[in-house]
C-alpha cells in the first residue's frame, strides 16, 4: 500500500480535515509518527493525475493544515509506503524539527513582477539602440553591409539579454528593499526573458500579513512600469525542503 | 495606486489555479519515497529534486502552456478572435 502524503507537521489532528476530500476524492487522515504527524490519504496505487481537481485538492488539504499550524507541505504527487514514511521521519527527526521551527507562526506570501506595458519595451529598445550606435561609432546602422549587420544583430541579442537580466535584478532588489524586515526569508527566481521576470516567495509572520500587503500596495504605487501580482497566505512550499 | 484587479489575484479563479500549479508542482518537501504524477495519460516519476524519469517533452509542454496562459491572462498575448 502506498500513501499519498500532503504534509508533515506538529499540532495537527484529524478534526482539521474532517469531511475534506483529498486527491481522487480520497479520505484524508492524520498519521501520528512520534512528535511529527503526516497528513495522508489512500487514493490507490495509480499515479495521481496532475489535473485541476487534484492540484486544488492537494493544496486544499495543506491549506486546512495551515489553518491550524504551519506544516511542511509536500510536493504534489508525493507517495510513500507507511514503513518508509515512518523511517524517513525517524531518520530526519532533527532536520524536520528544525524546519518546523523555521516556519512556525509564519506563512508564505507570493509576489510576481511583470513589465506592465509596451511602453517599457520601447524604452528598452531605445536604450539598446543608443548603445548600438555608440558601438558602431555613430555609423548609420541601416546602411551597414551584411557582415556588419550580422555582427550588430548578435551584439543586439547580447545587449538585450544583459539588459533584461540587469533590469530583472534591479526589480528584485527594489522589491526586497521595499519589504525590509517584513519578509523574514525569501526565495527568489529571476527569469528576465519571460513574461514574469521575478517570482518571489516570502516567509512572513502571520501577525504581519496585513502590514505586508499594505507595504506591497505602497510599492506597487511607486512603479508605473511594473505589475505586481500577489497571492497568499500559502503553506510554505518554497521553504519546506530539508535536503 | 493600481486598480485591485491589477494587484490582487487571490480572487481570480484562473490565476489562483496557476498560482497553485506554480506552488505545488515543483516546490515542497520531497520525502524519501517518490513523487509520481500522471500528465495527459503519461505517467511521470520524479525521484529526489528535479530529477525526472519519464517524458521530459510532456513536462516541457505543460510548463510552456502555463507560461502562455500567464501571457494571455496578463494581457501580453492577444485573446482569441482579436
Amino acid at each position: 500500500m502506498s500513501l499519498y502524503v500532503y504534509c508533515l507537521g506538529d499540532g495537527l489532528s484529524g478534526a482539521a480535515f474532517e469531511g475534506l476530500a483529498g486527491v481522487c476524492g480520497s479520505r484524508v487522515r492524520v498519521l501520528a509518527l512520534g512528535s511529527v504527524a503526516a497528513v495522508v490519504s489512500e487514493p490507490g496505487d495509480e499515479a495521481v493525475a496532475a489535473d485541476e481537481e487534484n492540484l486544488l485538492a492537494h493544496n486544499r488539504v495543506n491549506a486546512a493544515a495551515l489553518a491550524v499550524a504551519t506544516p511542511l507541505p509536500c510536493r504534489f504527487g508525493t507517495r510513500a509506503a507507511p514503513e518508509r514514511l515512518e523511517r524517513y521521519v525517524s531518520d530526519k527527526g532533527a532536520a524536520l524539527s528544525s524546519a518546523l521551527a523555521r516556519v512556525r507562526g509564519r506563512v508564505e506570501m507570493s509576489v510576481k513582477l511583470m513589465w506592465k506595458s509596451e511602453g517599457r519595451k520601447t524604452e528598452v529598445e531605445s536604450e539598446e539602440g543608443g548603445a548600438l550606435r555608440a558601438a558602431a561609432g555613430g555609423a548609420d546602422l541601416g546602411a551597414a553591409g551584411a557582415g556588419t549587420a550580422f555582427l550588430l544583430k548578435k551584439r543586439r541579442e547580447i545587449l538585450g539579454e544583459e539588459g533584461a537580466r540587469r533590469r530583472a535584478e534591479e526589480a528584485a532588489a527594489w522589491l526586497a528593499s521595499g519589504l525590509g524586515g517584513l519578509a523574514r526569508e525569501e526565495a527568489v527566481r529571476s527569469s528576465p526573458s519571460e513574461a514574469i521576470i521575478v517570482r518571489a516567495a516570502h516567509l512572513v509572520e502571520r501577525a504581519h500579513v496585513t502590514e505586508y500587503r499594505a507595504r506591497l500596495r505602497a510599492l506597487a504605487a511607486e512603479r508605473a512600469d511594473l505589475r505586481l501580482l500577489t497571492s497568499g497566505p500559502w503553506p510554505p512550499y518554497n521553504f519546506s525542503d530539508i535536503g | 495606486m493600481p486598480a485591485d484587479e491589477e494587484f490582487e489575484i487571490d480572487e481570480d479563479a484562473e490565476l489562483s489555479l496557476l498560482e497553485t500549479l506554480d506552488h505545488v508542482l515543483d516546490r515542497g518537501l520531497v520525502i524519501a519515497g517518490e513523487v509520481r504524477i500522471a500528465v495527459a495519460d503519461v505517467d511521470l516519476v520524479f525521484l529526489g529534486l528535479n530529477v525526472l524519469l519519464g517524458s521530459v517533452e510532456t513536462v516541457e509542454r505543460v510548463l510552456g502552456e502555463r507560461e502562455r496562459r500567464v501571457d494571455f491572462l496578463s494581457g501580453r498575448a492577444p485573446r482569441a478572435g482579436e
